[in-house]
Order: C-alpha cells, then sequence, then structure tokens
C-alpha cells in the first residue's frame, strides 16, 4: 500500500507539473462540448428567430393555398420567407439558380390557380356525392371532368438531410389536405343550402380531432423534458474521457523509452501496481475533466442560448457511472500503451480506434438512426455501454440499479483489459513481478 | 577479493525473437564477492543483455545464474531486494526534482521516513548535489543526472550493483567523483559489475574484466594479467581492438 501511495504521489506530481498537458486534458474537452453542444443546437434542435432557414418562396396562387402554406411556414419560427432578392421580386429562374449556387437551401413555387383547381376538383367530388341523393339538378359540373393535379416545385440543396426534406413536404402535403377538407365541408354546406332553403349551414370552425402529448417514461422523476445538452455532454464527456489514453500511453512509453522501467522492473515492486497508480491519478482527472464539462453544460452553454443540462436527482448514479467509464477507459489505456512500441503507433491506434468506437456506439449518429446491423455492431463498443449509461441516467432519471447492465458491461471490459495487459507482460517478460 | 561466487552464470544463451543469431551464446562466468567485475566489448556484443538477464528483466534462452546462492527465477523478489541498477539511460523523472526521485525510488525498495530522508542527504552530499536536491532534474547537467541515476541504484545499499555505462557523456570532474564512490563502496563490499566503452576507466577500476565479442567471453582476467599475457600491447584499449578487430559495429 505504502509503495502504491508512493507511486501516486509521483503520478501526480508528474502530471500537476506539465502545464501544458493540464490544459489539455481539462480544457479541450470544454471546448469541444461546448463548440459540438452549439454546433448541434443549430442542426437538430430548437431552431429559433436567430436561426431560422431562409425559404426563397413564390407565390403565384395568391390564394387559399398559397395563403396556408405561407402562414403554416412562418408560424412554424423554423422559417423565413423570402419573396425577393436585392429588392426585386423573385422569379422561379432566380430560385432555381440560387438554390443550385448553394446560397439558399430551399426554394418553393406555388403555380397560378392552384386553389381554384382544387375548389373545382372538391365541387364535382360533392356534386357526385349529392347526386346519389337526386340532387344532382341543384348543381351544374354536369360532365366536367376533375383537373389534373397540379405541382408545387421545391426546390433542395442536394445536402439538405433527408429526414428534413421530408420534414417540409409532410407539412405542406399537410396544409393542401387542409385546404381540401375545409372546401369539401364549405361547398358541401353550400349545395346543400340551396337543395335545402331551410337548411341553416353552420359557422364551421376547423381544429384538429387530435392532439399530440409527448411523453419522456423515465424510472423516477425526471424534473425537465430531455433537451439536446442531454444528450451531448454525456456524448462527448464519454469521448474525451476515452481520449485520456492518449496522456497515459504517451506517459507509460516515456517512462520505457528514457529508462524508468528498465529501472523499476529491476525493483522488488509489481509492475501492475505501478500501473493502477497511474489508473487511480487518471481516474481522478477523469472525474474532474466530466464534472467541468458537466459545468460546462449548466453554466457555460446557456450563455450562448443554448439549452442547459438538467442534472436531475441521479446524482450517485452518475459518480458511478463516471468512475466505472473512466476505469473502462483507462483499462483500455494501459493496454493500449503497454501493446504498443512506439508513441506513433500509441497514438494513431489509440486516437483512431476511439473515433471509431466513437462513431460505432452511436455518439455522433444516433443509434436509432444505424442500419439494423451496425445497431448490433454499436453494441459491442464500451463508448456505447457508457453512453447508454450516462443516457439512462440523465434522460430516464436512472439509478444506480438501473445503470447495472452498463456498469458491468464496463467494468468487465476494465478487467479484461488488465488481464490482457498482464499476460502480455508475463508473455513477453515472464521474469517480472 | 572472496573466493565465494556471488554471481554463478551457467551456459547462458539468449535468442531475440526474429534473430538467428544468439545476443549471448554459451556464456559460463563466476564473479566473487567484492569484486569489481567489467564487462568490456564494442555495440551488441551482449554486455547489456547479460545485464538485463542478470538484474531479472527477461529470462535467457537457455542456461541458469545463481546470485548470492539463489536461483534467480525462483526467487527474483529476495534477489531483487539485494542487487542495485543503474541503466545506461538516465533512468529518472524530468519534471522532478532530485529529491522526489530519490523519495520515490526509495520507497520501491521499501525504504521510507527518517532512514531514507537520511541517506537520500548523505548521497546527494557525496556526490556535490545538495544545493540542487529541490530543483527539477530536467535543469540539471549531464553529469549531476548520472549522479543522481547513480545515487538511485544506491539507496538500499545493494551487495550486487549492476552499471551499464555509468560515466558515458559526463565531464572529468563527475567522472572522478563516481568512480572514486564506487571504489569506496567496494571496499566496503558491495560487488560491481560494470560495463563501459572506457578501456583505460575498466583498466584503472575493475579487479576483473571478461572481453566479450558476438556474444561470447573471448578473454577474461585481470587487466594487469592480461596485458602480461599480450607484451606486444601497451594498455587494455590495444587488447581489445586486437581481439574484437577494427570493424566497425552496429
Amino acid at each position: 500500500m505504502f509503495k502504491f501511495i508512493s507511486a501516486i504521489r509521483k503520478e501526480a506530481l508528474i502530471l500537476l507539473r506539465d502545464k501544458a498537458g493540464l490544459i489539455i486534458v481539462f480544457l479541450m474537452p470544454m471546448v469541444l462540448i461546448i463548440i459540438m453542444s452549439l454546433l448541434q443546437e443549430v442542426g437538430y434542435s430548437s431552431i429559433n428567430r436567430e436561426t431560422q432557414v431562409e425559404v426563397l418562396f413564390l407565390d403565384h396562387d395568391n390564394d387559399s393555398l398559397g395563403i396556408k402554406i405561407r402562414r403554416g411556414l412562418m408560424g412554424s419560427n423554423y422559417f423565413n420567407l423570402l419573396d425577393s432578392l436585392n429588392g426585386k421580386p423573385l422569379t422561379e429562374t432566380e430560385i432555381k439558380e440560387a438554390v443550385k449556387k448553394g446560397d439558399y437551401v430551399i426554394g418553393i413555387v406555388i403555380p397560378p390557380g392552384v386553389t381554384k383547381k382544387i375548389r373545382s376538383n372538391v365541387s364535382i367530388m360533392v356534386a357526385q356525392t349529392l347526386e346519389g341523393f337526386g340532387l344532382y339538378n341543384t348543381v351544374l359540373f354536369g360532365d366536367i371532368p376533375l383537373a389534373r393535379a397540379d405541382t408545387i416545385n421545391i426546390y433542395f440543396d442536394p445536402t439538405v438531410k433527408l429526414t428534413f426534406k421530408n420534414t417540409i413536404l409532410s407539412s405542406l402535403k399537410q396544409y393542401n389536405y387542409q385546404i381540401e377538407s375545409e372546401m369539401i365541408f364549405t361547398t358541401f354546406n353550400h349545395e346543400m343550402a340551396k337543395a335545402f332553403p331551410t337548411y341553416q349551414p353552420p359557422d364551421l370552425v376547423f381544429k384538429d380531432a387530435v392532439e399530440f402529448h409527448e411523453v419522456f417514461p423515465s424510472y423516477h422523476k425526471v424534473e425537465k423534458i430531455p433537451n439536446t445538452a442531454q444528450h451531448n455532454v454525456p456524448a462527448w464527456a464519454v469521448f474525451a474521457m476515452f481520449f485520456i489514453i492518449i496522456p497515459l500511453t504517451s506517459s507509460m512509453i516515456v517512462e520505457r523509452e528514457e529508462g524508468s522501467m528498465f529501472r523499476m522492473m529491476a525493483m522488488p515492486v509489481n509492475y501492475l501496481l505501478l500501473l493502477m497508480a497511474k489508473v487511480f491519478v487518471y481516474l481522478i482527472v477523469c472525474f474532474f475533466q466530466t464534472l467541468l464539462m458537466i459545468l460546462a453544460g449548466i453554466y457555460i452553454l446557456p450563455l450562448f442560448n443554448a439549452e442547459a443540462l438538467v442534472l436531475g436527482n441521479q446524482i450517485f448514479a452518475l459518480v458511478v457511472m463516471t468512475i466505472i467509464s473512466a476505469l473502462a477507459a483507462l483499462g483500455y489505456g494501459i493496454m493500449v500503451g503497454t501493446l504498443a512500441t512506439t508513441h506513433q503507433q500509441a497514438a494513431a491506434f489509440g486516437a483512431v480506434s476511439i473515433i471509431i468506437m466513437a462513431a460505432l456506439g452511436g455518439l455522433w449518429v444516433p443509434m436509432y438512426l444505424m442500419a439494423p446491423a451496425m445497431q448490433h455492431v454499436a453494441t459491442l463498443s464500451p463508448l456505447n455501454w457508457a453512453l447508454s449509461g450516462y443516457y439512462d441516467i440523465f434522460i430516464r432519471g436512472a439509478g444506480v440499479v438501473e445503470i447495472l447492465p452498463e456498469s458491468a458491461k464496463l467494468l468487465g471490459f476494465f478487467f479484461i483489459s488488465v488481464i490482457i495487459t498482464g499476460l502480455y507482460m508475463r508473455v513477453n517478460n515472464p521474469m517480472s513481478k | 577479493m572472496s573466493e565465494r561466487p556471488i554471481i554463478e552464470i551457467k551456459e547462458l544463451t539468449k535468442f531475440y525473437k526474429g534473430n538467428d543469431a544468439p545476443a549471448i551464446n554459451n556464456i559460463s562466468l563466476d564473479i566473487f564477492q567484492n569484486e569489481i567485475f567489467g564487462l568490456l566489448g564494442p555495440n551488441g556484443a551482449g554486455k547489456t543483455t547479460t545485464i538485463s538477464i542478470l538484474c531479472g528483466l527477461f529470462p535467457p534462452t537457455r542456461g541458469e545464474v545463481f546470485i548470492d546462492g539463489m536461483e534467480l527465477r525462483s526467487n527474483l523478489d529476495r534477489i531483487k531486494h539485494i542487487i542495485g541498477v543503474v541503466p545506461q539511460d538516465l533512468a529518472l523523472y524530468p519534471t522532478l526534482t532530485a529529491m522526489e526521485n530519490l523519495t520515490f525510488f526509495g520507497n520501491m525498495y521499501g525504504l521510507k521516513g527518517k532512514d531514507l530522508q537520511d541517506r537520500i542527504n548523505d548521497y546527494l552530499k557525496v556526490f556535490g548535489l545538495e544545493k540542487a536536491a529541490r530543483k527539477k532534474v530536467t535543469t540539471y547537467s549531464g553529469g549531476m543526472k548520472r549522479r543522481v541515476n547513480l545515487i538511485a541504484g544506491l539507496l538500499h545499499r545493494p551487495k550486487v550493483l549492476f552499471l551499464d555505462e555509468p560515466t558515458v557523456g559526463i565531464d572529468v570532474q563527475s567522472r572522478m567523483v563516481i568512480l572514486d564512490y564506487l571504489n569506496e563502496i567496494n571496499k566496503l563490499g558491495t560487488t560491481i559489475i560494470y560495463t563501459s566503452h572506457y578501456m583505460e576507466e575498466a583498466e584503472n577500476l575493475c579487479s576483473r574484466v571478461a572481453i566479450v565479442d558476438r556474444g561470447k567471453i573471448i578473454s577474461i582476467g585481470n587487466p594487469k594479467e592480461l596485458l602480461r599475457e599480450h607484451p606486444e600491447f601497451k594498455n587494455l584499449e590495444n587488447i581489445f581492438l586486437h581481439l574484437t578487430g577494427k570493424e566497425m559495429r552496429d
């Protein structure tokens, strides 16, 4: 124990005297989390007045559908509709060019008379319906065929995300259905009034029959609806935590290259004990690194108009998950540091393997968006286990019991990494103790 | 010099992975208590490999080693307590002070408290480092670093001290201090096994030397005896060149 404490003191002194290293370990992850959260906030979350998407909008219809689409899009707060460019009214050719150049990502052109066609078609459909009641002669649409559907051209920049494109298209379709429904009822009433003079058509108020209520099931009481910070802070905290392997492996290889390891292997001390002292010190670093990132999520992100991280009430589970995730990262670090023979090997393999495990683990692309096969692969990544644990705590209000499966997998990963390290050292250096 | 071998090396052979030629080839050797034994040889002769095996860093491919009567592999923990190692590299932490480095290495030998601090202070005084004790090693000259490197191997007062080129790249003054101290502790009972490229240094310091080349001992004896055996040469360096050749080694 006394040798272990001495080794911890040595590691701590070395780390504390490396000012540049400390800045990298503590400051860079905070910068990372702020930048990535702000980017994600704009990309996926609450697009507000300042971050509205500009839409080139040309309304040749100037009737119900055009007005409905304009109001609907503007009312969503996601879009800022532009009718003119450089003070001149837009033309369809200009819209096409502007989107082609990438100056704008969306342009919508509503053709002339589209509402009239809808109205005409609705009247014919109503008339055909009323014919069945012997009321055909009250209307005069006899043999007029249904008008062909008009085309609303929507110009998209090729880089626009599929989900965003689908949202726009479904909104436009929804406005069209609403207009049609309203017209059907209005026309029907109108014709009924003509057929039955005593019929008093009601003032129709169109409202949604079904309301949607968002519910986020959780293990315990969660005080606030999850926001992007709830996703981003743990994701990037896990990423930064695993990146600790770069300074860790570097310190191991420096000891080997500068001869300290040679001396220590000839001393009456178990080298694994010295490695565990290193792990202990870096564990504290990981803990404070994560704490700083959480504090950045709570106090710094709101300064940039981003949503703040809500810590919830499962603090003990959060501490447990942080320690266990850090252990998994450090176990992997000592394994890479032992197996690698040079700085270059350790840095390149360490960094690339973390990036691959992060990508596979759903840190960059949510798992539910992955192909089914990749979703299975994702569950093999330790970063995914750590992230799932944090999600359980931050988003689902999970406690220590609920995060046991993830904790067990991460601890298992730590022990397997340490065992592989020990076996490798024994095989390559059987006399070392 | 005692007649009791403190180190017995029997048919020691070491092959490294991927190398057809052995790094050391069937070496048998006794080193006696209180000897200063020099292992001399050109680059790649097998000196560092021999010392690494004797310190328990890795096993031989074949052969046996006994230190102080104990078989090396089965008594490694006990043997590590009685041997000291001064590696060729400056095996120190540059951002720690000499005091912090030595406290850590002393702790690893189980030394602590006032006993350790007294030992460190004594050695720092002997090697003229007491004023620099609390400065970071990175600010030291090459000679100062070599002296701290040596102290780290001496703190636990080992019975057997292995020195791998302890005076390489240092000034004459530092070299004199180191060699004088090695002579002093040898007189007090420490057996020293020492490698060097400095033939004159070895000639003056060692009670016996072994000239090794391509993993084999090609000559062994007291430097003065070797000079008597080769009267055509005026010093050990000429004998060394005669035995190992003038061809440059990797």
